[in-house]
């Protein structure tokens, strides 16, 4: 274990656990290097066609990101992950990922998950040199599993201590709100704009994470068809801002 | 009248529709040799209409529809070299659940190495009130093809009826040899979701799926954009999946639109698929 992990295993006040938590604050900055700027997963069609204009669209597509996709499908990933990863080991874990990887239909979005999991462990081993995550790192070097990013992230936050809870609430505010940069920039809006709707969908996200604490492998669901449908069409888009 | 007939049907006792069917190769005809039915299932006889070896069989459904807590199991074995055509000969009705027992259904299939198969179409109607779970499964081969196509209604919509269920969950999961290459579920629940959104089924009622898995199809050379229509009420996308597959899907409110392009595009596929 190194040091890191060691420091959380003493964690007595709260002075260590504020101090604790800049680590997962530093792997949702947008600015770490996991490429979450360059993808939109299907949202630039929407913006092209003119059906996401205004602040208030965006929110309502946003609130509709974080509660019929995300709390069906990433968000389950993340929790699942974090579970079998305590209880179970490697063999659950690889056999989830291969789920994860098959039950992401549309290739743009599919290659933009896995794309963003082998960046986020590429930037992250060398400054959390951590036995379980090189293993990991290993598996995709073998390609034995594709590296989606919803699994190494939680990998990640087991290996950190931090609890599911923490763990999944910051993962589906990065989600939700590496959009919202996108789209501040796509539409274009205003940055006030952007922050405006930030506020509002954390409600949103709270109450989705409190679903997603209650809902197992069995309850993904890719009910999002428009958004799947988005983002099959973005290939096809003449100008494109974002890679998916 | 529709709640007296309601009470009639919740009074009847459950049933639990089987069909197993295996396919055999023999002498360069496909045969379905083995044939195992239980009411309302049941499969009609082997049919060539193309004159060739490759069999055609109608399954059939003889109680008009799952009724609460009703459960109808169809297992279909492909062996190897053999070319099957499954046709539903209608669409599954989901009566009204009762004391909330689901109606249940599922799929298994097994297609051995150089087998081909066309299930031409699910199409699955939820009544009002209805709770419906589905799941199929398909274990295929690399060598083995696979065409599926699939409709989900947004109930009786000659009566008004759109997502006026209780709820319908549909999962499939096709393999190829341990490989998971598709698990694709939807669970619609109306009054829980929000399923008018933008980027959920927005304002269309009809999801249309069209499956296709197989080693003669050369992904560089599909060409189907001439075969889609986008238009207000109509949409599809399409994409490639793991191991050489392809999925198209729609959203419509234009059902004849929906089952012509479907239609155009199984035969389009078929043509690649049966060519030496």
């Amino acid at each position: 274990m190194n040091k890191q992990s060691a420091d959380l295993s003493s964690l007595s006040n709260i002075e260590d656990i504020s101090t604790n938590l800049l680590y997962l604050m530093h792997i949702h900055d947008s600015a770490f290097p996991i490429g979450s700027y360059t993808h939109s997963f299907g949202m630039e069609t929407y913006i092209q066609s003119d059906e996401i204009r205004t602040k208030e669209d965006l929110f309502e597509f946003l609130k509709m990101y974080v509660l019929e996709n995300l709390a069906y499908t990433d968000g389950i990933f993340v929790k699942e992950a974090y579970e079998q990863m305590k209880a179970e080991g490697w063999d659950a874990l690889i056999r989830l990922e291969s789920i994860c990887d098959a039950s992401k239909n549309a290739v743009e979005t599919r290659d933009a998950s896995r794309m963003m999991g082998k960046q986020f462990l590429q930037a992250i081993l060398p400054v959390f040199p951590n036995e379980h995550l090189k293993k990991w790192k290993q598996f995709v070097d073998e390609k034995r599993i594709k590296g989606h990013f919803p699994i190494a992230y939680s990998l990640y936050t087991v290996e950190m201590e931090f609890d599911l809870f923490t763990a999944l609430l910051t993962f589906m505010y990065s989600s939700t709100v590496g959009l919202v940069h996108n789209a501040v920039r796509a539409i274009p809006l205003g940055q006030k704009a952007g922050i405006q709707v930030i506020h509002q969908l954390i409600p949103e996200i709270h109450k989705a994470t409190k679903l997603v604490m209650e809902r197992s492998l069995e309850d993904v669901s890719n009910h999002a068809v428009g958004l799947e449908l988005a983002s099959m069409q973005h290939k096809y888009l003449q100008s494109r801002l974002f890679i998916s | 009248m529709l709640p007296l007939a309601n009470k009639e049907r919740a009074m009847a006792p459950k049933s639990y529709g089987k069909l197993d069917l295996t396919f055999q190769l023999l002498r360069g005809k496909t045969r379905m040799v083995d044939v195992y039915q239980q009411p309302p299932l049941k499969a009609s006889r082997e049919l060539y209409p193309e004159g060739t070896g490759d069999v055609t069989v109608y399954l059939m459904e003889s109680s008009g529809g799952l009724v609460a807590g009703d459960r109808n199991e169809f297992r279909i074995h492909v062996g190897q070299g053999s070319s099957v055509t499954l046709r539903p000969q209608s669409a599954t009705k989901v009566y009204p659940a009762f004391n909330d027992a689901p109606s249940t259904q599922q799929v298994t299939v097994k297609l051995e190495d150089d087998a081909k198969l066309e299930w031409n179409r699910e199409e699955v109607i939820p009544f009002l009130d209805a709770r419906f779970d589905s799941k199929t499964s398909i274990q295929m081969t690399p060598s083995s093809s696979l065409l599926w196509s699939e409709i989900l209604y947004p109930g009786r919509d000659k009566r008004g009826e759109a997502f006026a269920f209780q709820e319908c969950n549909t999962h499939v999961d096709i393999w190829i040899d341990d490989q998971c290459v598709v698990y694709d579920a939807l669970h619609l629940h109306p009054k829980k979701q929000e399923l008018k959104k933008l980027g959920a089924l927005e304002n269309y009622n009809y999801i249309g799926n069209f499956w296709c898995f197989s080693p003669k199809v050369n992904l560089s050379d599909v060409h189907m954009d001439s075969m889609l229509v986008q238009q207000d009420n109509h949409k599809s996308g399409m994409t490639t999946l793991e191991s050489n597959g392809i999925l198209i899907r729609w959203l419509s409110n234009s059902l004849p639109l929906l089952k012509k392009e479907m239609d155009t595009i199984t035969n389009y596929f078929n043509g690649i698929v049966k060519e030496n």
